[in-house]
């Protein structure tokens, strides 16, 4: 059997399902007359795997799994890689440093541009952001290392 | 009539301010750019910029965060008249015979019909929006919490109902977005649900992260800077007018797409992308030569571009009279309103009534400067699109992250925003439409708490939305829609909701 869009779309929304409802056997359900913490999730999530079980029902009209273009799979998986470091150093080392390493990151690793210009690029960028936002807007940036 | 005129003249006392006319200004302007550019939509655009409206009072924030929306509706077209590419979802449609006239030449007029026709709808939407909306909301006063369970049922029934990708996918996506809004504190019980003892998360997950990283990053994610072309070359100013035949082909159009967009944009799903749909496959349908569609029609770029504005207006109906989101973009801007501590709903007009005519004026006004910005300016904005992608997306990403940081101060947000950014990336890829999950986020606490209150008022007693007959006309309604999209579900037809998909994807309008 060829494996399908909707198969992996489906089984990942069923086997989800099953995890939120194993996770809310501690809620309590209430009654239908005065329903607890527990009644609408635990009904919302039934309803889920029911559409899930729909979706894998009808999965064999869907396109198979291959037909998904994965072309932009390395550059997002790059993107997110480095957003990620930026979002983990964010509080610690301060806006300043996390950004203009994150802008740094990006153009010079990721999108190969040359040394010159994305230094120029992350220091002016985070620096007018910097102004805009925390002198201009006062919103209280992180400051980290200069705290 | 009188008390009506009187409002909108108090309205126009505020809107008229220098520092309001300066937030609408600032909004029409970034509208403008997001509605440009592709790979940042509304949504993203007005949730990157919540957090600079926290010093402003809720009435420049508003007319601020509209400006936005609308704004972009006016900036779509530029990129798919020029270029193909729809800087706006809603301008898909706009890209099949805007492209078209471009390559005949005519790129000015289409430009041109475009921002004339959405000026039009848009004042049009905003004169509706002044007459329907206060009584709706004097209306909605008498709605007990059962008419409140009812009327947010129809509202997800109408949206999995209106869905191009399908009822099995829209409503799997609105039961994540419900299951993502129980997250946090039971208010009714106390009990913490799926919290998993982050403190964070005890409030809940916030509408902004979930909305920057589906709308903002998952785009990012999935849009690969080299596939990003900015050659295009903007036609003179002198090229911008129309002729009088291509203004006689336009007005009719223009005029059916003001009234169909603003009928569609008040009920629920992606009213402005259906709207632009349903208006051209509507003038293809009255045109006398049909044919011409695909091949650079006039009522191809004039209704679609009419009706996207327009359901955009129609969509603040039910925001302000009824406190009910019908799209992310409402759910979003009703969350602003919240944050400013104006709650949206029936109450708006009796106690905030310079927010609320405030911001109807400031609409009038925002659509005069989007058309004095769109045409004269079309070369500016042009030149935005030769800022190389590659710069561009590490800036929207740095917006991001400073735009979820600033709503709680709160580096958990910014953690939902990068895994809602990598979910929405995949939805993409498996073909599903993200907006419901954020209508299902906003509404599981709304629909929650009117369900429970309407079975205390009824000692528990479920019967109590049958007995009230607006709840029970809601209840109906709903039930008959089901039933139509269940039944196309079961014949496989090809309906409306088919062709659209087939058009967002790309494949052409046949058939439209």
């Amino acid at each position: 059997m060829q494996v399908r869009r909707d198969h992996v779309a489906g089984g990942a929304m069923l086997i989800a399902g099953a995890l939120v409802l194993a996770a809310s056997t501690d809620l309590p359900f209430g009654t239908l007359a005065s329903p607890g913490a527990g009644m609408l999730p635990t009904v919302v999530v039934v309803f889920l795997m029911a559409f899930a079980s729909v979706l894998l029902l009808g999965a064999g009209a869907s396109p198979p799994l291959g037909a998904i273009a994965w072309t932009d799979a390395a550059h997002a998986l790059r993107v997110v890689g480095a957003t990620a470091a930026a979002v983990a150093l964010y509080v610690p080392l301060g806006f300043i440093a996390s950004i203009a390493l994150l802008l740094f990151v990006l153009t010079f690793l990721v999108e190969r541009k040359s040394l010159l210009s994305s230094l120029a690029f992350s220091a002016g960028a985070t620096l007018l952001a910097y102004l805009v936002f925390a002198s201009a807007l006062n919103a209280p940036l992180p400051r980290g290392l200069w705290h | 009539m009188e008390t009506t005129f009187d409002s909108l003249l108090l309205g126009f006392s505020v809107a008229l301010r220098p520092d309001v006319l300066f937030y609408a200004f600032l909004g029409c302007l970034v509208g403008t750019l997001v509605g440009v550019l592709p790979g940042i939509g509304p949504l993203a655009g007005i949730s990157i910029l919540l957090p600079v409206t926290f010093g402003l009072d809720a009435t420049k924030a508003i007319v601020m965060l509209a400006g936005i929306y609308y704004g972009s509706q006016y900036g779509g077209s530029t990129t798919s008249i020029l270029m193909r590419i729809p800087g706006e979802a809603s301008s898909v449609m706009t890209c099949i015979d805007g492209y078209a006239m471009a390559q005949r030449g005519r790129a000015g007029a289409a430009l041109t019909i475009a921002a004339v026709g959405s000026f039009v709808a848009g004042t049009m939407g905003v004169m509706l929006l002044t007459a329907v909306a206060p009584p709706i909301a004097k209306f909605a006063l008498g709605f007990g919490p059962p008419e409140y369970t009812a009327l947010l049922v129809l509202g997800l029934v109408f949206l999995a109902y209106m869905s191009s990708t399908g009822l099995p996918r829209t409503l799997l996506m609105a039961a994540v977005g419900l299951l993502l809004g129980c997250i946090g504190i039971d208010v009714m019980t106390g009990h913490f649900r799926y919290s998993f003892d982050i403190k964070e998360l005890g409030d809940g997950i916030g509408i902004v992260p979930v909305a920057v990283g589906l709308f903002g990053l998952g785009e990012i994610l999935a849009t690969p800077s080299k596939t990003v072309t900015g050659k295009v070359a903007p036609p003179r100013l002198a090229e911008l007018l129309p002729n009088r035949e291509e203004w006689r082909q336009s007005a009719l159009p223009i005029a059916r797409g003001s009234v169909l967009g603003f009928l569609v944009g008040i009920v629920p799903g992606s009213a402005h992308i259906i709207a632009s749909f349903l208006s051209y496959a509507v003038e293809k349908r009255l045109a006398k030569r049909p044919e011409e569609f695909g091949k650079g029609a006039v009522a191809g770029v004039a209704g679609p571009e009419s009706a996207n504005n327009s359901a955009s207006t129609g969509a603040f109906v039910p925001m302000l009279a009824l406190g009910l989101p019908t799209g992310p973009v409402t759910a979003v801007l009703m969350a602003a309103l919240l944050i400013h501590g104006v709650p949206p709903g029936p109450m708006l007009v009796s106690e905030h009534p310079q927010v609320f005519w405030g911001f109807v004026a400031s609409m009038y006004v925002g659509n005069l400067m989007l058309l004095a910005l769109n045409l004269p300016l079309v070369g500016v904005f042009v030149t935005v699109l030769r800022i190389p992608y590659s710069y561009l997306y590490p800036l929207i990403i740095m917006f991001s992250i400073i735009g979820v940081y600033e709503v709680n101060h709160s580096i958990v947000d910014v953690w939902i925003m990068l895994i809602m950014g990598v979910v929405g990336y995949l939805l993409r890829k498996f073909d599903f439409d993200p907006a419901p999950l954020v209508l299902g986020l906003v509404i599981a606490p709304i629909f929650e708490m009117s369900l429970r209150q309407s079975l205390i008022m009824s000692n528990g007693n479920w019967l109590i939305f049958l007995e009230r007959p607006i709840a029970q006309a809601l209840l109906a309604v709903s039930l008959v829609l089901l039933g139509l999209s269940a039944l196309s579900l079961l014949m496989k037809r090809r309906d409306w909701r088919t062709k659209l998909a087939q058009a967002e994807a790309g494949e052409g309008a046949d058939g439209v």
